[in-house]
């Protein structure tokens, strides 16, 4: 069939409106692109704090490296419990100062309350978050308790 | 390990053991605020480690770039990935002095002056700023704000974006410290 010039003028139009829906839905998906929701990720590596605790010690780098922005399950005797200003809350692994800081964040801690207020110093914690790095302890922050 | 912090909570202890000259806190807070017309860009962090040593009137921080929290995740990308490189950079730390005489019993707001070290993005410069400083009872509460501009510390932000970017960005620090007892 051969298109007449009306017809091509039509088809043109088409694919521009559709491009500028598209490219506009795109660019307001991207401005607007959901956080990483931690609970519903898959944990990259599951162990214990004592085990990540002496990978940093070891070697801070390339523990950075390894884990940084990683979500990483982490297992451990809960040394001390903070509650922030703001809410959230704060699990200290193994050791207080330079153990693994797991933080929970408000909104977590009202999700989680049945299974966060089992926890007591001295009891086992498992937490999924992102490793954030080491200060003098291993920062994990938008933690779920597993 | 965080040396510079380390040296200040274990090697000034071992100096002045018994005493109660160290305050410290991991849950300081850190915002950041450089907001244009254009934009609206705050980013806070509940989670930086900071000591204050009253003897020697010596104050250190340090936070985890990716622990700054935007109001859109893609602001948070563009941050850690574009801006702080946090993957390069993950830590961003402060050390000085109080130079400012401060009577750390009186209980009573003062203001003093720091002067120290910042570090951003790898860059290391001199910084001076004015906190009030609250001495307590075991405790201390400090606040400061530092004024940087992000290509001093060699941050590379895009023409088209630059607009949106406050040519200077505000730092503030909020810290309720208590006696550091290891």
């Amino acid at each position: 069939m051969i298109m007449t010039k009306p017809n091509l003028l039509r088809i043109l139009l088409w694919i521009i409106l559709v491009g500028i829906v598209v490219g506009s839905a795109s660019v307001y998906y991207i401005f607007n692109m959901p956080r990483r929701n931690i609970s519903k990720e898959k944990a990259v590596y599951a162990l214990e704090a004592k085990q990540l605790i002496s990978e940093f010690k070891k070697d801070e780098d390339s523990a950075t490296k390894k884990y940084l922005d990683k979500t990483i399950l982490v297992k451990g005797e809960i040394k001390s419990i903070r509650i922030l200003n703001n809410h959230g809350m704060v699990f200290s692994l193994e050791d207080e100062m330079e153990g693994v800081s797991c933080s929970v964040d408000s909104a977590d801690v009202v999700n989680n309350a049945l299974k966060i207020a089992q926890f007591v110093k001295g009891s086992m914690g498992s937490f999924k978050g992102r490793c954030s790095g080491m200060l003098m302890d291993i920062q994990v922050i938008n933690c779920v308790p597993e | 390990m965080n040396k510079l912090l380390l040296c200040i909570a274990l090697g000034l202890f071992l100096n002045t053991v018994g005493a109660q000259n160290r305050f410290f806190t991991k849950d300081a807070k850190i915002n950041f605020n450089s907001s244009t017309s254009l934009e609206d860009i705050v980013a806070e962090s509940n989670q930086a480690t900071t000591f204050i040593d009253i003897d020697k009137n010596e104050v250190a921080f340090s936070v985890l770039t990716t622990s700054f929290k935007f109001r859109r995740a893609l602001m948070e990308e563009h941050f850690n990935e574009n801006y702080i490189e946090s993957s390069k950079f993950p830590k961003a730390k402060f050390s000085g002095k109080i130079v400012t005489a401060i009577d750390w019993k009186s209980e009573k707001l003062v203001i003093v002056e720091v002067k120290g070290q910042l570090t951003i993005h790898g860059v290391t410069k001199d910084v001076s700023f004015k906190a009030q400083i609250t001495p307590g009872k075991g405790k201390v509460i400090a606040n400061a704000e530092i004024m940087v501009t992000p290509e001093d510390f060699a941050i590379a932000i895009p023409s088209v974006v630059r607009d949106k970017i406050a040519k200077e960005v505000t730092i503030k620090i909020d810290a309720v410290y208590t006696l550091y007892q290891p």
